[in-house]
């Protein structure tokens, strides 16, 4: 016999956990993984250095943080970053300036910086070696090439998107170019700036560490390489977690900084 | 330091009635032509008029008769044009010291708080940092945002947004204010007490101003003098004295003299605006069948 | 400047392929000017070379080095790696908006993926996989995976609430659901996400082939700058740009194609 005037809630049997189900859910994710890990590396089922139990792993990692010419590598990738993304950020932002202000340069220019952004930058390297030699410079250029183009589109774009009243309300009150970009530009951009650079950041790093990998005799992308040649794998999955926890600490921060809230690569 | 008016308080010029006085902005002869894919499109043809120091104008007419344009020219952001205008025996070449523009769209810089919109036109003139906030101060006050000074544009309403609008052009200090439809975005009420705010700013401070609308309770309501304008190409078709008593507020809209105005003024305006509106139909019925 | 001048520049300006042309011409202008400098001397034309010869290296280029077969090994690479970047992401992001919990649990942690350098994992493939096509095509699939699985998530999550209304309204199945209504819904977005994919693969695998020295248009660039033959490094560049150019603006196309409301 039909209950009328009730309302059958489905399966509504109260979850009684300590802790929130996702939370739940990510720890048995984590766990479960690293179990198998463990396990893998244990049976020797692939080859034993390719899945190295837990425990060299965590050594690894222990012995490279506490080792001092580590650091010495972190700062020498940092400061090819840093300085990429100096040079390729200001490039990028002045003409991305150049092109979103003017409709003429604009489809006289872009669609090459449209079209070659895609392009893996890494095959210019032998070019910036021969440009700029072996050392640091080369990879600065590489990561400064790489950051350069989604910064510069990314800054196109904002300009068409900047609402055009505020630019006329600048030049009601005749401010002048220099007043216009840091006043009213520059402030009405903030997101598509930001967002380019975190963009340009990650090509950047990508950049910078592949050429690292390539040729270089320090370096985070040095040390990786160099630990696949003595085939230490405990040692490369310690820098490649590294490399990862601050590759991924730095895009969500700046992230944060922009006042957005997605980490997602687009 | 260009583009702000010393000394800081303003000299009572009085409202020109019948004595003539030296005219603080001219508009001679204007003639603006665009070129569109469907030809030469005559936006402005032969207006002249002139506003006298401390007067209200307003220029009325139906959409497409030009009075964006004009409000463009004599703010110095169009140019290609023939004619001249001139503020205080100055010509206009560009966006000049001594008119302050208020737009038709939320105009406000998101980005900074109340007191640092107003301040905007003396940053950029160069004023230090502890006067520009004194004056802004001053300004905020006028428009009734005090309290409000550290808050962004996000937070408050859109009529309060134009209220910071109008106390950024005003802390300029601009001998003319041009106002192109500022109210255009807000609600009946909220208009009605707006005009209130600017008719009540405008006889303290003596501003002249010059008030482009398609409203005709506004325009009535605010001006010594409406402009009613014809259709494209645009000319004026008429000039009507408002002589409705000041200081004003917005009960006027309840007199019959009032009444009367916007019935004259209606009369004019509905005929351009009948053209208009065929006119726009029949340019929509050629694209149509174009495709 | 005469007002005609002025006049017929604006006109020039605004039309639909002078700028264009100008741009192009300026690039023209400026290839034409380095070669001048070199030929001059005042740049060195061992760290620069010279625009003729690397033209003329082209077509050596194309032959000797067999270009069109180095094209299709690279093509093959990437067709691979798409493939299963789609099987597998399109699941992927089915999945987890299948399931909420999972999805709740696991979406941030793809985003984060997706903008870690996952590149340098390649020594990694190198070891496990060797020094073979498997390790270029693994690497374009970890690659172009992440984008391909937000996209799909963000597809169907996107779809309007009334067409989900739409299907209930008919008492449809939720595979009936899922199949006439949220696939077809969320494909515009799949297909953006899978464009992703396919460029982060490809940027991926002509950059490992040239790292690891293996394949086939990437290991060539190495090979040439390895032998010190200037004029074919840059042919070689060139040609990779050019290649990829035309893929991007094909899969722009294809887009467009099936994508023609928007």
């Amino acid at each position: 016999m039909a209950e009328t005037g009730r309302l059958s809630l489905p399966s509504a049997r109260p979850l009684r956990l300590p802790v929130h189900p996702v939370t739940a859910l990510r720890i048995g994710i984590i766990v479960a993984v690293l179990v198998i890990w463990e396990l893998v590396s244990a049976s020797g089922w692939l080859y034993r250095d390719v899945v190295p139990s837990l425990g060299a792993i965590g050594k690894a990692l222990y012995a490279t943080l506490s080792d001092p010419s580590f650091y010495f590598h972190l700062y020498t990738t940092f400061y090819e970053i840093g300085i990429a993304m100096v040079i390729g950020g200001v490039s990028g932002l002045a003409v991305g300036i150049l092109l979103g202000g003017s409709k003429f340069m604009s489809r006289a220019y872009e669609a090459y910086l449209y079209y070659l952004g895609p392009c893996p930058k890494i095959i210019f390297f032998p070019i910036m070696i021969m440009w700029f030699g072996v050392g640091p410079g080369s990879k600065v250029a590489m990561g400064a090439i790489s950051c350069f183009f989604p910064v510069a589109l990314n800054v196109a774009g904002g300009m068409r998107e900047i609402d055009k009243v505020l630019i006329r309300v600048g030049r009601s009150f005749r401010a002048n170019t220099w007043q216009m970009v840091t006043k009213i530009y520059l402030p009405a951009m903030r997101h598509p700036v930001i967002n380019g650079m975190r963009l340009g950041l990650g090509v950047a790093l990508i950049g910078t560490l592949l050429a690292e990998t390539k040729l270089s005799n320090r370096g985070i992308g040095f040390l990786v390489i160099q630990a696949y040649s003595i085939f230490n794998m405990p040692q490369m999955y310690a820098l490649l977690i590294i490399l990862f926890v601050i590759a991924i600490g730095a895009n969500t921060v700046i992230g944060r900084v922009g006042g957005l809230d997605t980490i997602k690569r687009t | 330091m260009a583009g702000v008016t010393v000394p800081f308080e303003r000299v009572d010029s009085g409202v020109a009635t019948t004595a003539p006085v030296q005219p603080i902005l001219v508009v001679d002869d204007i003639v603006k032509r665009f070129e569109t894919p469907d030809g030469v499109l005559t936006a402005v043809d032969h207006v002249s008029f002139s506003v006298a120091p401390g007067e209200f104008v307003g220029i009325i007419g139906p959409s497409g008769c030009g009075k964006s344009t004009l409000f463009n020219v004599i703010g110095g952001l169009l140019d290609g044009y023939e004619g001249t205008v001139k503020v205080a025996d100055e010509r206009v070449r560009g966006p000049h010291r001594s008119i302050g523009m208020i737009f038709q769209e939320e105009s406000t810089f998101p980005w900074r708080n109340v007191i640092d919109n107003v301040a905007f036109p003396l940053e950029i003139a160069g004023l230090p940092k502890a006067e520009r906030y004194e004056r802004a101060k001053h300004f905020v006050r006028l428009v009734g945002l005090d309290g409000f000074e550290r808050r962004y544009p996000a937070e408050l309403s859109g009529g309060m947004r134009q209220r910071v609008s109008m106390a950024r052009t005003l802390a300029a200090q601009p001998k003319i204010l041009l106002m192109d439809e500022p109210f255009a975005s807000l609600d009946e009420q909220t208009r009605l007490l707006l005009g209130d705010k600017v008719l009540q700013i405008q006889q303290q401070l003596k501003q002249t101003t010059l008030l482009i609308t398609h409203n005709i309770t506004e325009a009535v309501q605010l001006s010594d003098r409406i402009l009613v304008m014809t259709y494209r190409p645009g000319k004026v078709k008429r000039m009507v004295e408002i002589k409705l008593p000041r200081p004003r507020s917005s009960e006027v809209v309840s007199s019959e003299a009032f009444g009367r105005y916007v019935a004259q003024i209606w009369g004019d305006l509905r005929e351009e605006a009948s053209r208009g509106l065929e006119d726009e139909e029949g340019r929509k019925l050629r694209e149509g069948e174009k495709r | 400047m005469s007002e005609a001048a002025v006049a017929a520049g604006r006109a020039f300006a605004r039309s639909r392929y002078g700028p264009a042309l100008i741009g192009l011409g300026s690039f023209v202008a400026f290839i034409m000017l380095v070669e001048l400098l070199i030929r001059v001397g005042l740049i060195n034309r061992f760290i620069v070379p010279m625009p003729s010869d690397i033209i003329a290296a082209f077509p050596r280029v194309i032959e000797e080095e067999q270009v069109l077969h180095r094209f299709v090994l690279t093509a093959t690479e990437a067709l691979s790696a798409t493939i299963l970047v789609t099987v597998l992401g399109v699941t992927g992001g089915v999945l987890l908006h299948r399931y909420l919990l999972l999805r709740q649990a696991t979406e941030t942690w793809v985003a984060a993926i997706a903008a870690a350098p996952l590149v340098l994992m390649y020594p990694l493939y190198l070891v496990i996989f060797g020094r073979s096509a498997l390790t270029i095509v693994m690497m374009g699939f970890t690659a172009g995976l992440a984008p391909v699985i937000l996209k799909t998530l963000e597809g169907l999550s996107g779809t309007r609430r009334v067409l989900i209304n739409v299907g209930k309204s008919f008492n449809l199945t939720p595979s009936q659901q899922f199949w006439k209504i949220l696939f077809p819904a969320a494909l515009p977005t799949i297909f953006v996400g899978l464009r992703l994919g396919l460029i982060f693969s490809l940027i991926n695998i002509v950059g490992i082939e040239f790292l690891i020295n293996f394949g086939g248009l990437g290991q060539l660039i190495n090979e040439l700058a390895e032998r010190y033959d200037l004029p074919g490094t840059y042919a070689a560049i060139c040609f990779v740009i050019l290649v990829s150019v035309c893929v991007f603006v094909l899969m722009e196309r294809l887009e467009r194609w099936l994508r023609p409301v928007d």
